[in-house]
């Protein structure tokens, strides 16, 4: 920084180093969707999945696996066989026989794209892989991106051979704006009769508050599915001193000293953030997974799937 | 405590200034650094708990401004020079003479006396008090400034170095003078005389000395020594191969003492000789019919056991020979065997006769000797010496006839009869001489003048008024005595040469040639250019030894040498003296002097004022003061 950026006034700009596209779904990315779709075809077996927890029931009754038990599970699918022999919960997963219409919804703010660009990256190789399984196993997907609005949508598509038409989709997202989930949601729910596995991919950071997003995909009925992109530079800015902090959505100002005391409370406060989240998701039954994008995509993947609430 | 710096004024104002300067640093913000975040909740949420301790931070960058202001404070105290009041009301003015005589180089302490003194005068230095002002003079023949009045030691212990010892002796009664004079008018004076002790004291003291304080240092502890106090050498007018020397030799001590003398010719031993000396006694000695060697002759005395005394400058003399140098000599005469005599006497002389009939002959001559004739004379013929002149072309007018008179009275300093018995010579028959104006009688009897000398057109002459053949001059030794001692003096090769000058005197060198100034050679090989006046030129010597004197450019250039030497017995007089009284004033030992370092307050004061910055800089970045 130079003697004359301190007498600089405006806030600076901040916008990402855009991957090229390339880069973005290489061969070796879509050699490890292959490999990620064979793992799922374990639970999937050729047939539509049954026994979500879903509100609308399948009629499959045969086992398919197990899984970690999390709380509010139903206590009545806990093996507990399995915890006799091996002192581990584990809840039984059925199959169900009936097709699934699974939405992905991409968090397009500008926060997303906050430092590289990295957790936008990550967010729209998440929501690839995840629709290639999908896709993979005959369900419906859609791809939405949102930010304060829902600013553009991927019409609904089905059949691994679409997954092209989902890459060229995530490639011209581009990220700004600002956050509201709850009126992008609302919009979205209203486009979308047709209820289904609502995957929302975002770092959650709403003025307005995470919880109305999700509530509306609750209440109309939709399931669900919040995979939180974790940067954790976030919570460990690297700068100290005299600053003027400025949002990178809203611009808002603030004149701040910035020291050692103050950057260990804003990293507290970040732990505390995301807790909150965590809780608020649990206690809804809403499935909940922090994507750390410093992991590579295909292990947070494989992460979703035993986590639950993707694949059963 | 005192201002010794800047004034307070000056120092409320700079004080003023910076400190409104500090403050307006601190009441105007530097723009912030932007810095985006990606969610300012966060932020918000962890401020708020923050306002409370507002107040808090405020206080600490008050004490950052605080730091600052004390840093301030303290470097405008320390431009102020802060010294303890009982320092600043106490400034004294001193002028310190450090003797630099011969007697200084006496080695009874190691290194000599002069470093002694030097290692004195440089703890009074360091010493000082904050307000005394010193200055350094050197006190030799004459006395010599070498600094400012200062308080500073960086200015006076370098003038310090610069003192030397000389081959002189000090002169106190000058260096007083000028010690008064550095002190008219100025608070607390005080003279501090660094010495040995052994020099002139003045039986008065200047009336402005009277006033300051007046402090001896004495350097030295023991005064074993052996000088030459005189020494002198001469040809022999009739041989000059031979020459004689001069000598004395003084043992200063109180005990008897064996003594070995040699004397050296170009550096060849010419003569040795072992003397017995009793206490304080003045030995001289006269080395007759001394030969061989050359024109520089040494003289060197030692204690006959080997060892060595304490002043090892006098132990040795120099003196020189006038040059020996052949003269051209015309004798105009029809024949006088006593003449042709006297003449040949002397080898130095190249004489041609000529009949009176063949002057002026074509080649040049010093000197022209006229036998009862008195032609013209030519110019390139040189002084003149007539013998009986007649009447007609002499250059006295010729007086009255005289028979049976003899030299009543004469002038026994005259280069001409120096060193001759003339009252016991008759003459039968001759005239006398009537000097012209400006002319000098040399003989004369109660007739009349009978010798007299002169000049005329720029060309000297001797006129003697008899036949000396019709006299019993020409069978006495004063004869050929008077031929050649006024050949001689025609040549300026008379006795009143001087062998060797003495030290810590203006000497007054006949130089060789024509000149306004000339360059001046002294033994240490330091050149110097001295003024020449009537055909001398003029310095003040200091030291001792064998000087070189060159005079004139190019082909025209011409050097004489000539020796200097201490020759001074009060000054090989080297016992020191543990307390000196000046005029009856007892002088006493300096005070006042603090041993160890200088407390300088303000070099101190810089150092907190340095601590706190580093303070200050460790506050900052450990961001406690941000």
């Amino acid at each position: 920084m130079g003697v004359l950026d301190l007498f600089r006034r405006g806030p600076q700009s901040v916008r990402p180093k855009a991957r090229s596209s390339d880069d973005l779904f290489d061969d070796e990315f879509q050699r490890k969707l292959e490999m990620l779709a064979l793992i799922s075809r374990r639970v999937f077996a050729g047939r539509l999945r049954a026994d979500r927890r879903s509100k609308k029931k399948g009629s499959g009754v045969e086992f398919a696996d197990h899984r970690d038990y999390a709380p509010g599970d139903d206590f009545r699918q806990i093996d507990w066989g399995i915890y006799q022999r091996f002192g581990k919960l584990l809840v039984r997963l059925y199959e169900e026989e009936e097709d699934l219409s699974i939405y992905f919804i991409v968090d397009c703010s500008a926060s997303m794209a906050f430092g590289n660009g990295r957790k936008f990256d990550q967010a729209r190789r998440l929501a690839a892989a995840l629709a290639y399984v999908g896709l993979a196993n005959l369900d419906r997907v859609t791809i939405v991106g949102v930010t304060d609005q829902m600013v553009s949508r991927m019409p609904t598509t089905r059949g691994k051979g679409r997954i092209f038409k989902a890459f060229q989709f995530l490639r011209e997202l581009e990220p700004g704006g600002a956050t509201n989930l709850k009126d992008a949601l609302e919009t979205f729910v209203a486009q979308h009769k047709r209820r289904g596995l609502a995957v929302l991919i975002s770092d959650l950071y709403d003025p307005a508050g995470f919880e109305g997003g999700i509530n509306v995909l609750r209440y109309a009925k939709f399931e669900p599915y919040a995979l939180h992109v974790v940067d954790k530079s976030d919570a460990h800015p690297g700068f100290k001193g005299d600053v003027m902090l400025y949002d990178c959505e809203t611009g808002e100002e603030r004149d701040v000293t910035v020291t050692p005391a103050l950057l260990e409370r804003i990293n507290e406060a970040y732990g505390d953030y995301r807790s909150t989240i965590e809780r608020y998701c649990v206690s809804r039954q809403v499935p909940y997974f922090a994507a750390d994008i410093d992991m590579p995509f295909d292990e947070l993947v494989l992460k979703v799937f035993r986590s639950g609430g993707f694949l059963r | 405590m005192e201002l010794v710096g800047l004034p307070l004024s000056t120092l409320a104002a700079i004080g003023a200034g910076a400190a409104a300067l500090t403050m307006l640093l601190y009441v105007l913000k530097l723009r912030r650094r932007p810095v985006a975040v990606p969610f300012s909740r966060l932020w918000d949420s962890v401020l708020r708990d923050r306002e409370s301790s507002q107040l808090f931070s405020r206080l600490r960058r008050l004490l950052s401004l605080l730091l600052q202001l004390c840093l301030l404070g303290l470097l405008l105290f320390a431009l102020g020079q802060p010294e303890p009041s009982a320092h600043a009301s106490d400034g004294r003015h001193l002028v310190l003479l450090i003797d630099a005589s011969a007697s200084m180089k006496a080695t009874d302490v190691a290194p000599n006396r002069l470093g002694v003194a030097k290692s004195e005068a440089k703890k009074l230095v360091q010493g000082l008090g904050p307000s005394d002002r010193l200055l350094i003079v050197e006190l030799g023949a004459v006395p010599t400034p070498l600094s400012n009045m200062s308080g500073d030691a960086a200015e006076l212990e370098p003038a310090l170095e610069k003192v030397h010892a000389s081959d002189t002796r000090a002169d106190l009664e000058r260096g007083l003078e000028f010690a008064a004079d550095a002190l008219r008018g100025l608070p607390n004076p005080e003279i501090i005389l660094v010495s040995d002790g052994a020099l002139g004291i003045p039986k008065e003291l200047p009336s402005e000395v009277k006033n300051a304080a007046l402090r001896y240092v004495p350097v030295g502890k023991s005064g074993k020594n052996l000088a030459i106090t005189e020494f002198s050498v001469r040809r022999y007018p009739l041989d000059k191969s031979r020459h004689e020397a001069l000598l004395e030799v003084t043992n200063t001590n109180d005990q008897p003492v064996d003594a070995e003398l040699s004397i050296y010719g170009d550096g060849a031993v010419i003569e040795t000789e072992r003397l017995k000396l009793g206490p304080n006694e003045r030995l001289p000695r006269v080395y007759p019919s001394l030969g061989g060697g050359g024109r520089k002759l040494e003289a060197r005395v030692k204690y006959s056991n080997g060892q060595s005394d304490d002043l090892p400058a006098d132990d040795h003399a120099f003196a020189l020979l006038p040059e020996r140098r052949r003269v051209r000599v015309l004798l105009v005469t029809t024949g006088n065997t006593y003449l042709e005599a006297a003449l040949l006497l002397d080898e130095y002389l190249d004489v041609t006769m000529v009949a009176p009939n063949a002057y002026p002959p074509r080649d040049a001559f010093e000197v022209t000797i006229f036998d009862s004739v008195a032609p013209a004379p030519a110019k390139h013929t040189g002084s003149l010496l007539y013998i009986n002149p007649p009447a007609a072309g002499s250059p006295v007018k010729i007086g009255k006839a005289l028979e049976e008179f003899g030299f009543d009275t004469w002038d026994k300093k005259h280069p001409s009869l120096r060193f001759s018995a003339m009252g016991d010579i008759q003459v039968a028959a001759g005239n006398a001489l009537v000097p012209g104006e400006g002319d000098q009688v040399v003989g004369a009897s109660d007739e009349g003048a009978i010798l007299v000398s002169g000049m005329r057109q720029g060309t000297r002459f001797v006129a003697l008024g008899f036949d000396p053949r019709r006299s019993d001059f020409v069978l006495r030794v004063a004869w050929p005595l008077f031929v050649l001692g006024t050949v001689q003096h025609f040549v300026e090769e008379d006795t009143s040469y001087i062998s060797s000058f003495t030290t810590g005197q203006v000497w007054n060198i006949p130089t060789p040639a024509v000149v306004e100034s000339a360059k001046l050679v002294s033994p240490s090989g330091a050149e110097h250019v001295v003024p020449v006046k009537e055909g001398r030129a003029a310095h003040f010597g200091s030291e001792a030894g064998v000087y070189k004197l060159v005079a004139g450019d190019g082909t025209a250039q011409t050097a004489v040498e000539f020796a200097a030497n201490l020759s001074d017995l009060e000054e090989s007089k080297i016992t020191p003296q543990a307390t000196l009284s000046i005029a009856g004033q007892k002088t006493s030992a300096p005070s006042g002097f603090s041993s160890g370092p200088r407390r300088e307050y303000w070099i101190m004061l810089l150092i907190a004022a340095i601590a706190l910055s580093a303070l200050e800089w460790l506050l900052y970045h450990r961001r406690v003061t941000v």
